[in-house]
């Protein structure tokens, strides 16, 4: 009998179907790895684990028990815990102030130590909890001062003097040092020799095949696969993750490229920490061409795109547009040169949501005539006509213009953001992750628009963690791996192994041939 | 389908200031109860002292004009998603630079006072600027920083009227206070105007040149946020700050022009006060409008046209624990007991009526 059974679990949002009947069960004893790309499921079926979603339909099963999950705290006392990527840990609190945080009345169940916190038997309790698992820290540091990797540690130890059969860990590898990665995979061990069931999600490859029992595929919302390790390769995974070539139809004929728009040169950067995240990277977008990033996510693509939208802080490097240095101008600046962007987040950088579509369509254009006149009056017939005619000539799903952003599907709120970027008559189109999060008709529509814009001779350089969607629309395809390019390719010559190695960190392609 | 729903939002949001203020005045006739009054006594009070006679509304209007622009004030910084709790301060100073306008310079009435409330923006925009600066150059909070200038003001308001500008003559008064405002800078009262249109109210009653100033502000506020591209960009920055980068708005430069105007319109709250009630300049002009202003921007939804009834509420609470307190055992204490509450009631039903629209929406769409 499993530890966990997830069945059938179908969660709809508005627009987008993110578990679609997905089944997916755990063992006592093992480690069950959950991979897909990022906007595959993965985090929706484990929210609907850890109960912070209800499930539209299935059931959850719990050693064979039927069971319901009305949120994390539920979700605990029923023996499930998850190490989540970004650490829930108070930083000025000690190590063992940490693990009995929430825990320390229900540790003691007489009313008068209720109020008298024991926490002499509690550390003994610990001290026995980390022997048992060798995870030895030291109770009284706060956690503030721990290397990345202890902290781990404590939010494992944390789960574990919770109770937890079940341990999911979301990414637990993406914060680690190679180090810290084998103490991690040896946690793992013992855990699953106590019978623990362990569930691992991650997109890097090679740790699933180290550590995996059972490998489980998903994408697009279904389950692809559930295959064990024997057997497993990183080319079959690759495949199954990213699925057999788009059924999307994109008419997509040969580019023509004319003369350079965009050039960045020896780009270095850093981010907050000091980690390096953008090296010496140059690259050159075309008129008339789709340049590719492909590359596993968090390897500098976003810190790429964003130093071309907007000043970014960089180490050196420079930005050209049509030869002209661009690299000190700002937003403003670089939109009335020519540069439209489709961000990545388009909640965060977007979409003003609680402002009608009218005001969102004009967003970035909207200082500057037709939208306004003399002295900055905004002309408000003018900003409805225009996005009347764009909600049309966009098939935008919307009762009207004046209706708040934050009321459409986000496939429409997507239509929206393109639409707005394309009016703009940019000659640089900068898209990001334009699909993510979006149903089959509208990707199949944001494809032809980025394909039209192409055609139309613009510039378009295009970041996506969906190799698919890379190659059925690049006309060259760039792969990043730490901040560098470290492979560009024809479109006509790409393979998805080949780049796919690439993107796995392979120093040549041919090696793994 | 969407003109319903708006139709039916813009009802519920009119409606939740309405629920709020009955709620409130139910809970006040529970407490009035508790106190041993009869709740016809304390209706009755109330009544009498809002709308007893014409003098009596006015006075209402009358409170509610510095309440009004202390309300505009704070909201023109909430509208770029900027906390000015610095209104206090910046009255403070703002009035002190009028006066000193109004005191040292000779000049016809016609330019002098406009003068002294250019001088009164002046002066609070100024002492906005350092918080400003502090907080898009430096990262500084402003709430904390514009709390601290609140203190720095008021004391250094204190020190210069006791000092370097104190007009007293030895045996005059108590009171510290500067010289006398000039004659030319005086706010005189529109009274006259009031009577001739046939509202019988008495000649004590401030309704006063800073009724017009309070009305312009309102005017060009409300055009600025909603008509011009200045004000969308300041609702689109309060809304959603990287949104709006992303767009290419120049979010720092519009929100040190959003604090610097806050500052600027918090200036004028005191020159009722300064101009047409004393003639003069005291650090001890009422204090907490800044305060009061928080308030009145939340419940006016931070809308100039919202303000003007939510400065009204405030003003008709304030006069109705004058009211209480005279007619009945009740302590005035009680009129700010009910404000806080009405306050909470008001805020908390506006949420629930967002969030009931929102969904309704979600629907619509699906």
């Amino acid at each position: 009998m499993p530890l966990l059974r997830m069945e059938n679990i179908t969660k709809v949002f508005p627009g987008v179907v993110a578990n679609d009947g997905v089944s997916f069960d755990l063992q006592a004893g093992e480690v069950h790895a959950l991979v897909g790309e990022n906007g595959a499921g993965k985090t929706t079926l484990m929210k609907i684990l850890y109960g912070l979603y209800g499930p539209d339909k299935g059931g959850i099963f719990i050693n064979g028990q039927e069971t319901s999950i009305s949120g994390p705290r539920n979700a605990i006392d029923q023996g499930i815990g998850m190490v989540h990527q970004h650490f829930m840990l108070v930083p000025v609190f000690s190590v063992l102030d940490n693990i009995i945080l929430g825990e320390e009345r229900e540790s003691t169940p007489k009313l008068l130590q209720r109020l008298y916190l024991d926490k002499r038997s509690l550390r003994a309790r610990i001290a026995e909890l980390m022997e048992r698992n060798h995870l030895e820290t030291d109770l009284d540091r706060p956690v503030r001062e721990l290397p990345v990797g202890v902290q781990q540690r404590v939010e494992i130890l944390k789960l574990l003097f919770r109770g937890a059969e079940v341990l999911v860990f979301d990414e637990p590898t993406a914060v680690l040092t190679p180090q810290e990665i084998e103490g991690l995979s040896r946690t793992f061990r013992e855990l699953t020799a106590q019978g623990k069931g362990i569930v691992f999600i991650s997109h890097k490859l090679d740790e699933v095949l180290q550590v995996a029992d059972r490998i489980t595929v998903i994408r697009r919302g279904k389950i692809i696969e559930t295959m064990p390790r024997e057997g497993a390769t990183k080319a079959k995974i690759a495949d199954l993750m990213v699925g057999k070539p788009v059924l999307l139809k994109v008419d997509n004929p040969q580019a023509e490229p004319k003369e350079e728009v965009l050039r960045v040169e020896h780009l270095t950067a850093a981010d907050d920490r000091g980690a390096m995240v953008l090296s010496d990277l140059s690259l050159a977008v075309h008129a008339g061409e789709i340049v590719g990033i492909a590359g596993v996510e968090g390897n500098g693509q976003t810190e790429l795109i964003r130093t071309i939208a907007e000043r970014e802080k960089i180490i050196s490097g420079e930005v050209y547009l049509k030869g002209e240095n661009i690299t000190s101008w700002d937003v403003r600046e670089r939109r009335e040169a020519g540069i439209a962007h489709i961000p990545e987040d388009r909640h965060r950088y977007g979409l003003l949501l609680s402002f009608s579509l009218a005001d969102n369509m004009v967003l970035g254009r909207h200082h500057r005539p037709p939208f306004v006149g003399p002295i900055g009056w905004r002309k408000t017939k003018a900003i409805r006509e225009f996005a009347r005619s764009t909600i049309a000539a966009y098939d935008i799903r919307t009762p009207g213009e004046t209706t708040p952003a934050h009321a459409l599907s986000g496939g429409n709120q997507q239509k929206v953001i393109i639409a707005r970027e394309m009016s703009a008559d940019p000659i640089l189109l900068l898209a990001s992750q334009p699909t993510r999060g979006v149903d089959i008709g509208a990707t199949e529509f944001i494809y032809k628009q980025i394909v039209e814009a192409k055609l139309q001779g613009r510039a378009v350089l295009l970041v996506s963690a969906d190799l698919d969607e890379i190659l059925s629309l690049s006309d060259r395809v760039c792969v990043m791996y730490k901040g560098k390019i470290v492979y560009e390719v024809a479109r006509d010559q790409a393979t998805k192994e080949q780049i796919g190695f690439y993107m796995m960190g392979a120093e040549h392609g041919d090696d793994n041939e | 389908m969407a003109t319903t729903t708006s139709r039916r939002e813009t009802l519920l949001r009119l409606l939740s200031p309405v629920i709020g203020f009955f709620a409130a005045i139910v809970i006040l006739l529970v407490i009035v109860v508790a106190v041993g009054e009869g709740p016809g006594a304390a209706i009755r009070a109330i009544l009498r002292i809002t709308f007893g006679n014409p003098s009596r509304t006015a006075t209402v209007l009358s409170q509610a004009i510095p309440l009004y622009i202390a309300g505009v004030a704070v909201a023109f910084a909430f509208q770029a998603g900027v906390f000015n709790i610095g209104v206090e301060g910046q009255y403070f100073v703002g009035g002190f630079v009028a006066a000193l306008v109004g005191i040292y310079l000779k000049l016809p009435p016609i330019i002098h006072i406009p003068l002294v409330v250019i001088a009164a923006m002046i002066g609070g925009a100024l002492w906005a600027a350092v918080p400003a600066l502090l907080k898009v150059g430096r990262g500084v909070h402003e709430v904390i920083t514009t709390i601290m200038f609140n203190s720095i003001a008021i004391y250094l308001m204190n020190f210069l009227v006791n000092r370097p500008f104190n007009g007293l003559e030895v045996g005059e008064s108590l009171e510290p206070q500067t010289k006398a405002i000039a004659e030319t800078a005086l706010f005189g009262r529109l009274n006259g105007f009031f009577q001739a249109l046939g509202w019988k109210i008495g000649d004590h009653v401030y309704l006063d040149y800073s009724l017009i100033v309070a009305l312009m502000v309102g005017v060009v506020v409300w055009i600025v946020i909603y008509k011009l591209r200045f004000g969308f960009e300041v609702r689109s920055i309060g809304e959603a700050i990287d949104v709006s980068r992303y767009a290419g708005m120049r979010v720092k430069r519009v929100q040190v022009s959003a604090f610097l105007i806050s500052g600027g319109i918090a200036g004028l709250i005191g020159l009722q006060e300064i101009f047409a009630i004393r003639g003069f300049y005291t650090y001890q002009i009422a204090g907490g409008l800044g305060f009061d202003g928080i308030a009145i921007a939340l419940i006016g939804l931070n809308n100039p046209l919202g303000i003007v009834f939510s400065a009204l509420l405030f003003s008709f609470l304030r006069q109705a624990g004058y009211g209480l307190q005279l007619y009945t055992s009740v302590p005035n204490s009680v009129s700010y007991v009910i404000t806080g509450l009405m306050i909470i009631i008001i805020v908390v039903t506006n949420e629930l009526v967002v969030r009931y629209v929102r969904n309704l929406r979600k629907r619509e769409v699906a």
